[in-house]
C-alpha cells in the first residue's frame, strides 16, 4: 500500500536539516520504499511504499518516527517532538449531552472511544488544513469531515464525524450485521450486507454505520450539522477484511484497519482532533469522552541475546550500538546479563516485532544492510542433476537441426481438448480462471502446437517448431497430479524428414537400440498408415505422425504436418555419454549393390533385418534405393582378418537371394 | 661453340621474358630442350670437341643450363601468381548460402545463463511440483490460512483437489514452494537450492503474464548471515548485469523472511538518474530474506544450529533488465509469433 508524505508535514514534527533526496535515500535504504519525489511549489511529496507488517508507518508522525531513528544512528541532528504537546488546554462545556453505547462483542471493537462537540459551525477548513489534503490527493469538504481526514494521514488514525442529532435516540448499538442488512453509504451506494460485518445502529434500529468502512449517509455531517460526534475506534481486523472482499470495495481507512491500529495511540488522536474541532470549527465539548476499553493492549518483552547479532548480520556491532538503535526506534532496554537485554516493545510495534529475529530485523535495518560487506559463500561439494544437462542438450540439437523452440501456456481451453475429442472432465480444471481459454491443465502439449502452427503458418510456409513442458496426469482427489516433461514438435517438412531429425536426435544423445515401429493404439489425430511408435529398448517413448485430414481441418492448417510426440525422462534415462571405439578394419570391404522386386506393403525393415542376419561377414544393409516395387540395398561384406574372394561372397550373396525368395518377400532382380 | 652457347641462351631467356603463359613457357622449353630442340643438339656435339676445348665448353653448358632453367622457375612462379589474380570476376557480395538453424526461446537461454551462474558457487539446480498443496505453497512458509499476506498473490486455485493434511490444491504462485520441499528431500543441511520452475498468477497486462517463471535460491547451513546473502546477491547481479549496474538491497517484508530485502537494480534507460521508466534511477529485481526460523521448523530443521538465507526473482523480468529487451508487453513471450522468436 502507498500513501503520500510531504516534507513540510513531516519537517512540523521532526526538526532537521536534511535535503529531500538525503529523506528519500536514507528512508528506503533502512526504513520504507520512497518511490518517487515529487515537487509542488516549496514543497516534496513523498510517495512511499508502506510493507504490509508495518501499519505503524501509514502516517506523517509514524515516518517521521522512523526517519528520526535512522538520523539519530547517522549521528546527523534530529529531534522528534512528542505527538501532542501537553500544553494545550481543552475548554469543558457546560452541557452534558447523552449518548447510550452499546457494544455486542469487544472483540469486534477493542476500543470504543467517543465525545460529542457542540455549536459548530461548518465552514470551508483554513487553508493549510486545505493545501495539506490536496497535496494527499484527499478532497477537502468542510471543517469537520477534514479533519477526519486530516488526522488519518497525520496519525493513521482514521475516525469519523457523525452528525450526533442525526443518531436517533442518542443510542449507538455495536454489533454483527446479518445477512442481507443493508446501508446506504456515505457515496450514495447501497450496500448489501452478509453475517458478521461490523456495523452501528441506532435509537430507532437505523444503520448509521459500516465500521471501518464507511460512514452512512443518514447519520453524516452536512452544511447544517451544529453537533458532532467525534469517533474514533479500532476494529477486528479481519473482519473488516472480509466484508471489504465480500462487498468488493475497499477505503483509505479499511486498509488501515485491516492492517491493524494501535489501541494506545487512540486517545491522542481523539484529543488532537478535538482540539481541532475547537480550534476549526467553532466548536466546544459537549460531553463526556467516552472510552469503552474492557482489554487493554498488554505491552510485550522480548529477551534478546545479543549474539544473534554476529549470528544473522555476519559482524560484530558493539553492544552500546545495539541499545542505541533499538531505544530510538522506541524499544526500551534493560541488561538482564552480560548478553541479553530485555527488550519492551512500543505499543505500535506489538504486532510485528515478536521473535528475537525481528528485533535483529531492527538492528540491521537502521545499521544499514548498504554498510554490511559481501561475503562469498563457502565452497561446496555436490554431484550435478543429468536430467537438466540433457534437456539443455535436447534442446541445443534441436536448435542446429533447424527448429525453434516455442513457450506455450499450461492452460488450454475447453475447446482445445474437444477439437483432439479429449473429455474435459477428465483433467485438472482452474477454478478461479482469468479467461476461458486458460481453463485445463494441459494433458498433452499437441493441441497447443496445432493451435500456435494454424496461427503462424499465415507467416511462415515452412516451419519446424518445439515445446518442452510438463503435461498434468490427475491422479485423484487427494494427490497431486503427475507432472510428465514431454518434447513436442511439428514440422512442414515431410514424414521421413522428420523422422530423420529425430534419429539424429537419438544419435547424438547416445541412444542406441532404438527402432520405428507400426503403432497399434495411437490418438486418433494421426493418419494411421504415417504414423509410427518410437520404441528405445523395447519401451515405447513416443510417436511421431502425419496429421490426418479431419485434424487438420479442426485446426485449419493448410498443410500437410508431421507432429512427434515423446517422454523426456526417457530420452534422459536412455541417453548416455560413452563413447565406443569399433576398431578400423585392416583389410578391404566387398561392396555390392543388389536389388529386388518386393511385395507391395512390404517393410524394408524386415528385409534389412533378415539380410543381416544371414551371414555374420555381412557387416552392413543401407538402402540405396526406393523405387515403387523395387529395392536396392547396398551390401558391405567384411572380414577382419581377410580379404573375401569372390566364391566366398557369392556363396553368401546366394544364400540372401534364396532367402529372401524362400520368405516370400522378394525377388532378385538379374541386371 | 661457346657463342653458340650464348647465343641460344639469349634467345632462350628472351623468350622466357615475354612468355604469357604457362603453357607458352611448357612450349619453349620442349622446344629448345625437346628431342630435336636447338640446345639439345648443341649439347650433343660437346663430347665431339677435342679434349682441351672440353672442360671449358663444358662449364659454359652447364652454366647456361642453369641460367635457363632459374629463368624458367622464376617466369612460372610470375605467370602463376598473375593467374590467381587476373581469372574471371566473381561477385562476392552474393548473400552466403547459410544452413537453416533454429532458435532456442528467450526464456531458456536466460534459464541456462542463470542456472551457469550459481552453478559455480556450489547451487544445485531442482524443480518442483508446478500444481502444488497450500500447505507448501503457503502455510508452511508462515502465512496461515486468511492470512492478508496472501493477498499479495493472486493465487489460481484447483478445482476438486484437496487433501486433508497439505490443504487445498492451487497453481503455484511462487518458487518458494520448493523450500520446505527441499528441505524434507536433503533433511540436513547444507543445502545450496536452485529452483527455476514456471509460476501462476491471476494478473494479465504489458509487464505481467498469467504463467512466468521464477527462480529461487536457497542456502542453509551453519554459520550463514546477512553478509553470505549480500556476498551472492552481489556475484549474480555483477555476472548477470555486468560491472556498470549497481545493485542495493533496502528492507521490506515477506512473512517467510526475517529480515527481508528488496533489491534493486540501477535503470539501463537512465543509467540511474531517474525517469519514467523506473523509480528514481532504481528497478526492483525482487526480493530476498533469512529464512524464518518458523519455515527451517517445518521442514524440519533446527533454527537454533543452521540459518539460511533465500530469494525469489522474476527470469523474464531479470531477462527485460538485463539486455534492455524493451518488449512492449511481456506477454509476447507466450503468445509464439515466429518472427520474434526468430529475432534471438
Amino acid at each position: 500500500m502507498n500513501i503520500l508524505v510531504p516534507d513540510s508535514w513531516i519537517k512540523e514534527f521532526l526538526k532537521t536539516k536534511i535535503s529531500p533526496k538525503e529523506t528519500a535515500d536514507y528512508l528506503s535504504l533502512c526504513s520504507q520504499s520512497v518511490e518517487k519525489t515529487s515537487k509542488i511549489k516549496d514543497d516534496f511529496i513523498y510517495d512511499i511504499e508502506i510493507t504490509t507488517n508495518r501499519p505503524d508507518c501509514l502516517s506523517v508522525y509514524g515516518i517521521a518516527r522512523e526517519l528520526n531513528a535512522i538520523l539519530t544512528n547517522l549521528k546527523i541532528p534530529s529531534k522528534l517532538k512528542p505527538y501532542l504537546d501537553t500544553k494545550q488546554l481543552l475548554i469543558k462545556s457546560k452541557t452534558n449531552l447523552p449518548l447510550e453505547v452499546k457494544i455486542s462483542d469487544n472483540s469486534l471493537c477493542p476500543r470504543f472511544t467517543a465525545v460529542i462537540l457542540d455549536k459548530i459551525k461548518i465552514k470551508p477548513s483554513p487553508a493549510i488544513i486545505k493545501e495539506r489534503l490536496e497535496k494527499v490527493n484527499i478532497r477537502s469538504l468542510n471543517n469537520v469531515i477534514d479533519i477526519t481526514n486530516y488526522q488519518m494521514v497525520e496519525t493513521g488514525q482514521p475516525m469519523h464525524a457523525f452528525d450526533y442529532d442525526k443518531i436517533l435516540n442518542a443510542k449507538m448499538v455495536l454489533r454483527k450485521s446479518k445477512e442481507k442488512e443493508t446501508v446506504i453509504t456515505l457515496d450514495g451506494q447501497e450496500r448489501i450486507l452478509r453475517e458478521g460485518s461490523i456495523i452501528i445502529e441506532d435509537g430507532k434500529g437505523r444503520i448509521i454505520d459500516l465500521c471501518g468502512i464507511m460512514g452512512a449517509k443518514n447519520s453524516a455531517v452536512d452544511e447544517n450539522t451544529k453537533r458532532v460526534l467525534l469517533f474514533v475506534q479500532t476494529y477486528d481486523p479481519i473482519r473488516i477484511r472480509k466484508t471489504c472482499q465480500q462487498l468488493s470495495f475497499r477505503t483509505e481507512a479499511s486498509s488501515r484497519f485491516e492492517r491493524g491500529i494501535n489501541p494506545e495511540g487512540i486517545s491522542d488522536s481523539l484529543k488532537k482532533a478535538i482540539s481541532m474541532v475547537i480550534k476549526n470549527c467553532n466548536g466546544e465539548i459537549a460531553s463526556k469522552i467516552i472510552d469503552i476499553y474492557p482489554k487493554p493492549q498488554k505491552s510485550t518483552n522480548i529477551q534478546f541475546d545479543m549474539n544473534l547479532v554476529s549470528k544473522i548480520i555476519g559482524i560484530e556491532i558493539p553492544k552500546k550500538n545495539v541499545i542505541n538503535i533499538l531505544n530510538s526506534l522506541g524499544i526500551q532496554t534493560s541488561r538482564s546479563n552480560f548478553s541479553t537485554l530485555n527488550c519492551q516493545i512500543p505499543s505500535w510495534r506489538i504486532n510485528d516485532i515478536l521473535l528475537p529475529q525481528d528485533i535483529v530485523e531492527e538492528i540491521a535495518r537502521i545499521y544499514g544492510y548498504h554498510n554490511l560487506p559481501s561475503n562469498i559463500l563457502p565452497t561446496i561439494t555436490k554431484t550435478k542433476d543429468q536430467q537438466f544437462v540433457v534437456e539443455e542438450k535436447i534442446k541445443t540439437i534441436l536448435k542446429y537441426i533447424g527448429f525453434i523452440e516455442i513457450a506455450n501456456y499450461s492452460m488450454i481451453g475447453k475447446d482445445l481438448l474437444l477439437k483432439l475429442r479429449l473429455k474435459p472432465e477428465d483433467y485438472l480444471k482452474i477454478s478461479n480462471p482469468l479467461s476461458s481459454d486458460l481453463v485445463y491443465m494441459r494433458p498433452t502439449l499437441i493441441p497447443s502446437i496445432l493451435a500456435t502452427a494454424s496461427k503462424e503458418q499465415k507467416n511462415k510456409n515452412d516451419y519446424n517448431l518445439f515445446e518442452i513442458a510438463n503435461i498434468y496426469i490427475p491422479q485423484g482427489q487427494n494427490i497431486l497430479p503427475e507432472e510428465i516433461k514431454m518434447l513436442t514438435g511439428i514440422s512442414s517438412k515431410k514424414f521421413l524428414e522428420i523422422k530423420g531429425d529425430i534419429e539424429t536426435l537419438l544419435d547424438e544423445l547416445g541412444i542406441k537400440n532404438y527402432e520405428f515401429k507400426k503403432a497399434n493404439n495411437i490418438s486418433d489425430i494421426y493418419n494411421q498408415n504415417i504414423t509410427a511408435e518410437i520404441l528405445v529398448d523395447k519401451i515405447p517413448i513416443g510417436t511421431i505422425g502425419e496429421i490426418n485430414n479431419t485434424t487438420q481441418e479442426s485446426f485449419s492448417i493448410k498443410n500437410k504436418v508431421v507432429v512427434f510426440d515423446l517422454e523426456l525422462n526417457q530420452l534422459i534415462t536412455h541417453s548416455s555419454v560413452q563413447k565406443s571405439f569399433v576398431p578400423l578394419p585392416n583389410f578391404p570391404p566387398f561392396i555390392e549393390d543388389l536389388a529386388f522386386n518386393i511385395k507391395p506393403e512390404t517393410y524394408v525393415i524386415d528385409l534389412i533385418n533378415i539380410i543381416r542376419s544371414i551371414d555374420p561377414l555381412i557387416k552392413n544393409v543401407d538402402l540405396l534405393d526406393s523405387h515403387e516395387n523395387t529395392r536396392t540395398f547396398r551390401i558391405t561384406y567384411q572380414s577382419p582378418d581377410r580379404t573375401l574372394t569372390d566364391q566366398e561372397v557369392k556363396k553368401i550373396r546366394e544364400k540372401i537371394i534364396i532367402i529372401l525368395k524362400e520368405k516370400i518377400v522378394a525377388i532378385f532382380k538379374e541386371k | 661453340m661457346q657463342e653458340q652457347f650464348i647465343s641460344i641462351k639469349n634467345e632462350v631467356l628472351a623468350q622466357i621474358f615475354s612468355a604469357q603463359s604457362i603453357d607458352e613457357l611448357e612450349n619453349i622449353k620442349t622446344i629448345y630442350f625437346g628431342k630435336n630442340g636447338n640446345l639439345t643438339k648443341l649439347l650433343k656435339e660437346i663430347p665431339k670437341l677435342p679434349k682441351e676445348s672440353k672442360p671449358l665448353v663444358g662449364k659454359i653448358a652447364n652454366d647456361v643450363i642453369c641460367a635457363i632453367n632459374n629463368a624458367f622457375e622464376e617466369k612460372k612462379l610470375l605467370l602463376s601468381k598473375s593467374v590467381n589474380t587476373k581469372s574471371e570476376w566473381f561477385d562476392i557480395t552474393l548473400p552466403g548460402i547459410k544452413p537453416k538453424i533454429g532458435h532456442l526461446h528467450l526464456i531458456t537461454q536466460a534459464i541456462s545463463e542463470i542456472t551457469k551462474i550459481f552453478e559455480s558457487i556450489g547451487f544445485n539446480r531442482v524443480s518442483y511440483p508446478e500444481v502444488e498443496w497450500d500447505w507448501y505453497a503457503f502455510e508452511s512458509l508462515n502465512m496461515p490460512k486468511n492470512h492478508p499476506a496472501r493477498d499479495e498473490w493472486e493465487t489460481f486455485f484447483i478445482e476438486n483437489l484437496k487433501n486433508t493434511k497439505y490443504g487445498i490444491g492451487v497453481l503455484t504462485p511462487h518458487t518458494s514452494s520448493g523450500q520446505v520441499r527441499e528441505m524434507e528431500r536433503v533433511k540436513t543441511p547444507p543445502i545450496r537450492m536452485l529452483n527455476i520452475a514456471k509460476c501462476y498468477r491471476r494478473q494479465s497486462d504489458i509487464s505481467h503474464a498469467p504463467m512466468f517463471y521464477q527462480f529461487e535460491g536457497l542456502v542453509i547451513e551453519r554459520g550463514i548471515n546477512i553478509t553470505h546473502l549480500k556476498g551472492t546477491l552481489d556475484y549474480f547481479a555483477r555476472e548477470y548485469f555486468g560491472p556498470k549496474r549497481k545493485t542495493r538491497i533496502r528492507p521490506f517484508h515477506f512473512q517467510f523472511t526475517e529480515p527481508s530485502f528488496e533489491i534493486d537494480i540501477t535503470c539501463d534507460n537512465c543509467s540511474g538518474k531517474g525517469c519514467r521508466l523506473c523509480k528514481e534511477g532504481w528497478l526492483e529485481l525482487g526480493g530476498a530474506g533469512m529464512v524464518h526460523p518458523s519455515v527451517l521448523k517445518n521442514g524440519k530443521i533446527d533454527p537454533e544450529i543452521y540459518t539460511g538465507f533465500a530469494f525469489g526473482w522474476g527470469v523474464e523480468r531479470v531477462l527485460m533488465m538485463k539486455s534492455g529487451l524493451k518488449l512492449p508487453d511481456l506477454r509476447m513471450l507466450y503468445t509464439n509469433d515466429l518472427r520474434f522468436l526468430e529475432q534471438f
